[in-house]
């Protein structure tokens, strides 16, 4: 059997009639093991879908968790998955099906190992062909087991509603089915569903007074249909099975707060794209945002030194060293372990660490600088230059200025020369120490010894 | 050393002067090859190790979120661009404002209230210094406390300031300078609040402050006026009301406490903070302000058009409310879209159009608190490894921690009107409590709403000492789809203020005994 669903193995316990919960009572519909699938609501407000594909062949099987179908709604296409193991007999929505209502028939499933040969298909169920202006005949008992949501204002009449004065005589006559046009609409509309069911965690203290005050036991408690989380009995469904309240009051009020234990999301209205600056800037004022004031410190650097040892080793070995090998390899040796900010307090996981003996709040750490490199005069540099077009991280981070500092660079005018050129980090508040020192690591290995770097 | 300071934007104009055609270049080749040998060597999340899960904030949203997943197995990292775990909450939002609310409350307490007591204290002084470092020293305890539970579950905390690159790439700016990027299979944005500016005055956290300057001010203000009447302004207008301020309240709205609160709760906790000797001004907005001089002047009128007035003060606090926050965080670079109010849009399991990416918290719809952040991070892990997760919506407890506390849960008076539904409400005041009694602290009452027919309860809504712990009780109930016939039939100890919820539950559908 099975042919229930799940979206994503999740939503439709809540939303969609759960077929496992409903054989326990209703002999007849078990054995009739061909069943009508009906489109399942995959969220509170969702009165209709479009059938995105199927993702099972008629007459093939399919386990729980398998994705049978996917489902368009006007909100997002979401996979819809078998609770259980079973066969899909008949496709009844096709492909591309569009608007098909909630509760509507999609598909006729049979149980696992059911030879489907053998099947009859049932009739589509008359409470789901409800959305209808002129509802034909009234739904049968069997057929008001399958869930459908029920667009008409109609509610059961009194003559269906168990007699107040015979509720034993009701309950064996299968109290639950009586109750169920009520409990359709519930579930439609998202509540945990009302049917009788065996309820597992002792009785709430007013249920319990209400059945013995009716001469009637706790067993008894298994026979009346039950509105509250999880399948629970409350109060007013023992009213309700009384007589003392209408029949379909307690699910209907359980459908409104289950709406409301969901984020409403249905009316959401998107932001206009506004002129980026302007969005950007006020929320930029906020003083929690401030961006930690930033410092260019810059140091002239000659790589004269660098170009002869360039040149050196092409001469000797015949291996061109572009300039930015030596740079990065300078760079990298002139980050290590540097003085840290005056601003930079121990983190709390160095304290932390302290605390538990583990490290000393250390004094120093590795720099992230990458030098900004000005030439004096344009010249062509060896080294391929494609990634400019590339942001790097600071272009990600604050596109204000540093994007327009990106397009200012000319493609190919890479200009590094012999003689002075300025190299340049951006510091932030209090790291400018730092930031120094890392500059003067990179004039010293470059200037004094560059032969090292590349040795 | 050669090396000169020189201002960012000043920097390329001082060089130009220097030399007639600088060309300045950004020295790209060397930056990929840094980055890569610098991950390498330090073992970062390099752009080819990929994380589970990536969560970009460590606020309550983004740290129960890493714990959760960590005990789940996952491979997670959280970005956090704040120096300390937690966010909002414990570092400028929940923990530190009850730190204030606590020890004021003494303060005041003890000026006012324990010599009817029986004791008799001296000199009762003020040393604002010393309470603020005992706030201090919370929630530097509860921040750590948090890092050491992300080392136990194993969450790589990253410090520093992360924005999308692309779809499963966050790029982070490290807090101690360079930067790193990190990739993950699915990416949780939980990225928070900030409290929403008024227009036309300036927040310097001095002299016009949100809440974190009402968290830190240095010495009392003689006059504070609150902008906005809702739990932030109130709360934060008892502290330095009870610190010695002269507090008055403008609130756009006809009540205090925003929409949320039952109008009658509302009336009632406004009178008691009237006695206490806060002000207040309903039905008033603020239409411009002058913060130019020694003190604020803020010009206000009736809200529906009347005669202009103008106040005066030392301190004024902004209180409006909070808005979304996730500028810098790159939103554009993957197309993510936000609503007219700047809530990243969602389905109802948090997912994005981008459906890897989620979204919990502040940053996104339903109420601005910090359990329901938590709840929905749990949730949202939940959809991961489970496949299933859920928040009840309609159980989130709102508390308000001035003295007598507020706090509800469900839905008040006003919404079960608009929707049509028939209820009955039931009431007890402490004043017929024993243990109110007893404590001397009887202003307040407990309320029920309950369904006409079913008798279930739909809403509770609380004024009275301790109704903040009182509500959980509640909110229980609520989950349980309890009536208040339950809730009455369940024993309550004695003598207790929870008696109080008991007889107010049994009122709903009977009578109270002591009433
Ligand atoms: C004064 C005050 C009192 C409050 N009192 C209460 C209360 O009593 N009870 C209650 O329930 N709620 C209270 N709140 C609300 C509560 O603080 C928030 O609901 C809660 O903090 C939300 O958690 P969050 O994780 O969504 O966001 P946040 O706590 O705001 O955390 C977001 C974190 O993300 C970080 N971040 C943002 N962008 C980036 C980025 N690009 N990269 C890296 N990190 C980033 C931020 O630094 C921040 O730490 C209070 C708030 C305030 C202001």
């Amino acid at each position: 059997m099975g042919s229930i669903v799940r979206r994503s193995a999740c939503m439709a316990s809540r939303y969609a009639p759960s077929y496992a919960a409903r054989r326990g009572f209703n002999v007849s519909v078990r054995d009739e093991a061909a069943q009508n699938f009906t489109m399942p609501a995959l969220s509170p407000t969702m009165t209709e879908g479009n059938i995105s594909g199927w993702r099972v062949k008629e007459g093939d099987s399919f386990s729980a968790g398998d994705v049978l179908l996917e489902i368009e709604t006007d909100k997002a296409t979401m996979d819809v998955e078998a609770q259980d193991d079973g066969i899909l007999v008949k496709v009844m929505q096709a492909d591309g099906s569009k608007g098909v209502k909630v509760g509507h028939r999609i598909a006729v499933t049979a149980e696992a190992g059911d030879d489907i040969n053998s099947l009859e298909i049932p009739q589509e169920d008359a409470s789901a062909s409800a959305g209808e202006p002129a509802k034909k005949n009234r739904p049968s008992p069997q057929d008001e087991t399958e869930g459908g949501i029920d667009t008409t204002e109609s509610s059961p009449s009194a003559a269906e509603a168990p007699p107040a004065s015979r509720p034993e005589a009701d309950a064996e006559a299968g109290g639950a089915s009586a109750t169920r046009p009520a409990a359709q609409k519930a579930e439609g509309q998202g509540s945990q569903g009302d049917k009788a069911q065996k309820q597992k965690y002792p009785l709430y203290p007013s249920v319990e007074h209400l059945l013995r005050q009716n001469g009637m036991s706790k067993e008894d408690a298994d026979k009346i249909p039950a509105s509250g989380p999880g399948g629970r009995l409350l109060k007013g469904d023992v009213l309700a099975y009384f007589g003392h309240i209408s029949k379909d009051y307690p699910a209907q009020a359980s459908a409104r707060l289950s709406k409301l234990s969901h984020l409403d999301l249905s009316n959401i209205q998107l932001a206009q794209p506004a002129p980026k600056p302007d969005a950007a800037q006020p929320a930029a004022k906020a003083p929690e945002l401030e961006l930690p004031k930033e410092t260019e410190v810059a140091v002239p650097v000659s790589l004269s030194a660098v170009i002869a040892t360039q040149k050196r080793v092409q001469d000797s070995l015949g291996i061109f060293l572009p300039l930015s090998t030596f740079i990065a390899r300078a760079s990298e040796l002139a980050n290590e372990a540097l003085p840290l900010g005056k601003n930079r307090k121990p983190t709390a996981d160095d304290l932390f660490n302290s605390v538990l003996g583990l490290d000393k709040v250390a004094k120093t750490s590795r720099g992230q600088y990458v030098p900004q490199v000005t030439g004096l005069a344009p010249m062509p540099l060896a080294a391929p230059t494609k990634s400019a077009k590339k942001p790097d991280i600071l272009d990600i981070l604050a596109p204000k200025k540093a994007l327009k500092k990106t397009s200012a660079v000319r493609p190919g005018a890479v200009g590094v020369t012999t003689g002075e050129n300025v190299f340049s980090v951006t510091a932030k508040l209090g790291e400018e120490a730092r930031a120094a020192e890392y500059l003067g690591r990179m004039k010293m290995a470059l200037e004094q010894e560059p032969g090292r770097l590349v040795v | 050393m050669f090396s000169r300071l020189l201002p960012r934007t000043a920097a390329r104009g001082a060089l130009q002067a220097q030399n007639q055609t600088p060309h300045i270049i950004r020295a790209t080749p060397v930056t990929s090859c840094l980055q890569s040998r610098i991950s390498q060597r330090r073992g970062f999340a390099t752009p080819t190790e990929e994380k589970d899960l990536v969560i970009v904030g460590g606020g309550v949203a983004g740290y129960v979120a890493a714990i959760k997943a960590g005990q789940e197995g996952l491979k997670v990292a959280c970005i956090e661009k704040r120096g300390s775990l937690g966010g909002t909450c414990l570092n400028v939002g929940c923990i530190p404002s009850k730190s204030l609310l606590n020890n004021s409350h003494l303060y005041h307490q003890i000026l006012h209230d324990t010599k009817n007591r029986g004791i008799e204290v001296g000199d009762v002084k003020l040393n604002l210094e010393q309470m603020m470092k005992a706030k201090d020293t919370s929630v530097s305890g509860l921040t750590k406390g948090i890092e050491f539970l992300f080392k136990k579950n194993n969450v790589e905390y990253i410090k520093g300031t992360g924005a999308f690159a692309d779809e499963h790439t966050i790029a982070v700016n490290l807090v101690d300078g360079g930067e790193t990027s990190v990739r993950g299979k699915n990416i949780f944005i939980a990225t928070g609040s900030e409290s929403t500016p008024f227009p036309g005055l300036e927040i310097d956290e001095k002299k016009v402050i949100t809440s974190t300057g009402a968290i830190a001010l240095k010495e009392v203000p003689k006059k504070m006026v609150v902008i906005g009447g809702g739990i932030i302004g109130l709360e934060m207008g008892s502290v330095w009301s009870r610190l010695g301020s002269e507090v008055t309240v403008v609130e756009f709205l006809g009540q205090i406490g925003g929409p949320g609160m039952d109008a009658e709760i509302s009336k009632n906790i406004q009178k008691t903070l009237g006695k206490q000797g806060m002000k207040f001004m309903l039905n008033t907005k603020v239409t411009q302000g002058d913060d130019s001089g020694e003190t604020v002047k803020l010009d206000v009128e009736a809200s529906k058009g009347g005669k202009a007035q103008t106040l005066d003060a030392d301190v004024v606090l902004v209180a409006i409310g909070r808005r979304p926050y996730t500028a810098g965080l790159g939103l554009d670079n993957i197309g993510l879209e936000t609503d007219n109010r700047g809530r990243l849009v969602i389905d109802s399991e948090y997912r994005t159009k981008i459906p890897h990416i989620r979204v919990i918290g502040d940053c996104t719809f339903g109420p601005m608190l910090a359990h329901k952040a938590e709840e929905e991070a749990v949730a949202a892990v939940e959809f991961l490894t489970k496949n299933y997760g859920h928040v009840n919506y309609n159980a989130i407890p709102s508390v308000m921690y001035t003295h007598p506390e507020v706090a509800w849960v469900g839905q008040n008076e006003a919404e079960l009107k608009e929707a049509g539904v028939k209820y009955k409400v039931g009431t007890f005041p402490f004043s017929a409590n024993s243990r109110a009694k007893t404590n001397l602290d009887t202003d307040g009452m407990v309320k029920f709403v309950a369904d006409a027919e079913t008798d279930r309860i739909l809403g509770i809504h609380i004024v009275g000492p301790n109704a903040g712990e009182m509500i959980a009780e509640g909110t229980l109930a609520l989950e349980y789809g309890a009536s208040t016939e339950d809730v009455g039939r369940t024993s309550h100890a004695h003598p207790t203020l929870a008696e109080a919820f008991k007889e107010a539950a049994m009122a709903t559908y009977g009578k109270a005994i002591h009433y």
